[in-house]
């Protein structure tokens, strides 16, 4: 009781998006013109179309059927999206094309609370990314796959169960070629029952050792080394939309269902990501892309979406989205905290990171900042925006005003006087700045507390260069 | 000499003035003699406090101490939408702990923002220059239960012409700036008494 195996019957139709639930009939040959069809959607069904029949057949009875060829790099690459996505259970994830996994999870069943549990959470999880799935737990990996493929799913408690549940398939579910299936039926062994009473060696003289050998790995009598699957470094998910969606608004749950799938590569591998980079494709114009940054790396799928959510409330669409691209680069090891002992006395409350990453996925990257006071004379080369959290290198100067203007406002003279809704009163400190001529920035100038007739205290100063005029410079607060 | 000052030079008299036994303590503001005016002995913790000044920078100067001392924490001070860039170097000055303080542009989305900062738990203090948008009273109460949500200090600078609307803030002060302070008038305070004007001279 030791290998899960997830068989997805409709994993042909449903690479193609929509194509399941669609009112159309649809069905999917390796061959628009004689292989006979491989699956058909319950529209099709509903009008006698079965899988094994042929195409000519198939079109006699529903003259509107669209019949799909095969994608088999599509098939392929959702079943290597859903082995990352596996992982979570276990490291020894198995592909087992065209349409099947194994997962090894012997060392996982006490984690997940026994075989049944383990086998309803993969159900679940596979189901809720959109594959319909048989999913079996045989004490063989061969047992456990074969037996999904018949669409037999549930717990094959040991041995002997697991003979008598294979015992009853037909031979057909045996991976032969025609002329091996042709000699049993001419033998007259329909059912595996038929071909386990019969002594080893002579199937063997008859049929071939291939067989015996098979026939064996399904049972546990020979070994049935699975390579694992390894996961890719980084994640590259795509999501063709089942019809195009005009407002940024409805493609959050679209994006959900990669979100997910991220997340769940990411868990697999203990790791989390800080961008994610994406992309929608339009019918006619260049793709959007834009990229949802994190300040941690992260792997939580709510935060994701939440800050998904933000961003794309701020998004305009070009046009309808047809498809979504989400990728993640920079996958980063995400190791758990230490735990405290005592948790409750821990008073290091960290400060929320995804607060600034909500606010800056609606507001926009540039409006969420630091300010920084830097070592200079001058003013303007005495501050700096910067990343929240970044250290200052400068005490600062508590002779300052508390508001700085981003240009420095030229006021008016009257009589000899600087002039601001009224005179002001220069008052009697005066201090001089003069430096910067190495870099760009040289100034001269002359820095005065101003007072207005209201009460109100400036910063104000008197170039020393040129027209030698007045300009306020900061608002003491 | 007002009669609130003739009052309170007697303290034989009893006032009926019932303090509730349960009046949360403030953060300290820094000036004394507003601390002894406020029930709170300090601004109101987990509420909101509306400061209505005429100039659209508001008085930073007022609540400065007060956002000194919740530096020292390890929550973020949030300032949504100052008109100016505060000068760094007069902050750090002051005792300001700049690796706290976040300055935000949220240009039509200050309520959001300020809403976003108070609930998160994040951060210990709030401050918004709103004078330039119309606060309906919705987005006051908002601030409000954010502001209690987050156990947050809500500060919200808006025009004097809002001294005659109704808020749902704990505390309204009306400021003016005089030749060497500042006129500070409570005109609402929860629990407490009103109409008090206090001169205080600059911090």
């Amino acid at each position: 009781m030791h290998w899960l195996a997830i068989h997805l019957p409709k994993l042909p139709l449903e690479v193609y998006p929509g194509a399941l639930a669609s009112s159309l009939p649809l069905a999917v040959g390796l061959d628009p013109g004689g292989e006979p069809i491989l699956l058909c959607n319950a529209s099709a069904q509903g009008r006698g179309v079965r899988p094994g029949l042929a195409a000519g057949a198939a079109r006699a009875l529903a003259a509107d059927l669209r019949i799909l060829l095969r994608r088999p790099e599509a098939e392929r690459a959702a079943l290597e999206r859903l082995a990352a996505w596996c992982i979570r259970f276990t490291p020894q994830v198995s592909l087992a094309p065209p349409a099947g996994l194994v997962l090894d999870v012997a060392a996982s069943l006490r984690l997940f609370g026994g075989g049944e549990a383990i086998r309803a959470a993969v159900e679940t999880g596979v189901m809720g990314l959109g594959y319909g799935c048989t999913c079996c737990l045989a004490p063989t990996a061969g047992g456990a796959l074969i037996l999904a493929e018949q669409g037999q799913g549930g717990v094959i408690a040991g041995r002997a169960a697991l003979r008598s549940a294979l015992a009853a398939l037909p031979v057909s579910a045996l991976d032969l070629d025609r002329r091996g299936r042709d000699d049993l039926a001419a033998m007259g062994l329909r059912r595996l029952a038929d071909l386990l009473r019969l002594p080893r060696a002579g199937l063997a003289a008859r049929l071939g050792p291939g067989l015996v050998r098979q026939l064996g790995r399904l049972l546990g009598d020979e070994p049935d080394p699975r390579p694992a699957f390894a996961p890719p470094d980084g994640y590259a998910g795509q999501l063709e939309l089942p019809a195009e969606v005009p407002d940024a608004g409805g493609l959050v749950f679209a994006c959900r269902r990669l979100v997910e799938e991220l997340c769940g590569y990411l868990l697999g591998r203990q790791a989390g990501v800080q961008r994610l980079e994406w992309r929608l494709s339009h019918a006619d114009l260049p793709d959007t892309a834009f990229v949802l940054g994190a300040s941690t790396p992260g792997r939580d799928p709510a935060v994701w979406l939440a800050l998904l959510r933000e961003r794309l409330g701020r998004l305009t669409l070009p046009a309808p989205v047809r498809a979504l691209t989400l990728m993640a680069r920079d996958v980063r090891p995400l190791l758990p905290g230490p735990l405290d002992l005592l948790p409750e006395l821990a008073q290091t409350i960290a400060p929320d990171s995804g607060l600034l990453d909500r606010l800056r996925a609606r507001l926009g990257e540039g409006a969420v900042r630091g300010l920084q006071a830097l070592p200079d004379h001058r003013p303007e080369r005495a501050w700096r925006w910067c990343l929240p959290g970044e250290a200052g290198l400068w005490q600062g100067r508590a002779d300052r005003p508390l508001w700085l203007l981003p240009e420095p406002r030229p006021l008016d003279v009257r009589g000899q006087r600087p002039w601001y809704g009224g005179p002001l009163d220069l008052g009697t400190e005066r201090e001089r700045i003069e430096t910067g001529w190495w870099d760009g920035l040289e100034v001269a100038r002359d820095y005065f507390v101003a007072t207005t007739d209201g009460g109100a205290r400036l910063w104000i100063y008197r170039d020393r260069h040129g027209r030698r005029g007045w300009f306020l410079h900061g608002v003491f607060g | 000499m007002s009669l609130e000052q003739l009052l309170a030079g007697r303290p034989d008299l009893w006032r009926g003035r019932a303090t509730p036994a349960a009046v949360p303590a403030g953060v300290p503001t820094g000036y004394p003699a507003l601390d002894a005016a406020l029930s709170w002995g300090g601004w109101p913790p987990a509420s909101l406090t509306e400061i209505l000044d005429a100039r659209p920078e508001g008085t930073l100067g007022l609540v400065l101490p007060a956002l000194v001392r919740l530096s020292q924490g390890p929550r973020w001070l949030l300032l949504v939408d100052p008109p100016l860039p505060p000068f760094a170097p007069a902050l750090a000055a002051r005792g300001l702990d700049l690796t706290r303080l976040v300055v935000v542009a949220a240009g039509g989305d200050a309520a959001w923002a300020a809403e976003q900062g108070l609930r998160s738990g994040a951060c210990s203090a709030v401050v918004i220059w709103g004078a330039g948008a119309a606060w309906r009273l919705v987005a006051l109460r908002r601030l409000q239960i954010a502001a209690q949500t987050g156990g947050a200090l809500a500060l919200l600078f808006r025009g004097e012409a809002q001294a005659r609307n109704p808020s749902p803030a704990a505390l309204r002060l009306w400021v003016r700036p005089l030749a060497a302070g500042l006129e500070v008038e409570v005109i609402k305070q929860r629990g407490g008494r009103l109409g008090r004007s206090l001169r205080l001279p600059w911090a």
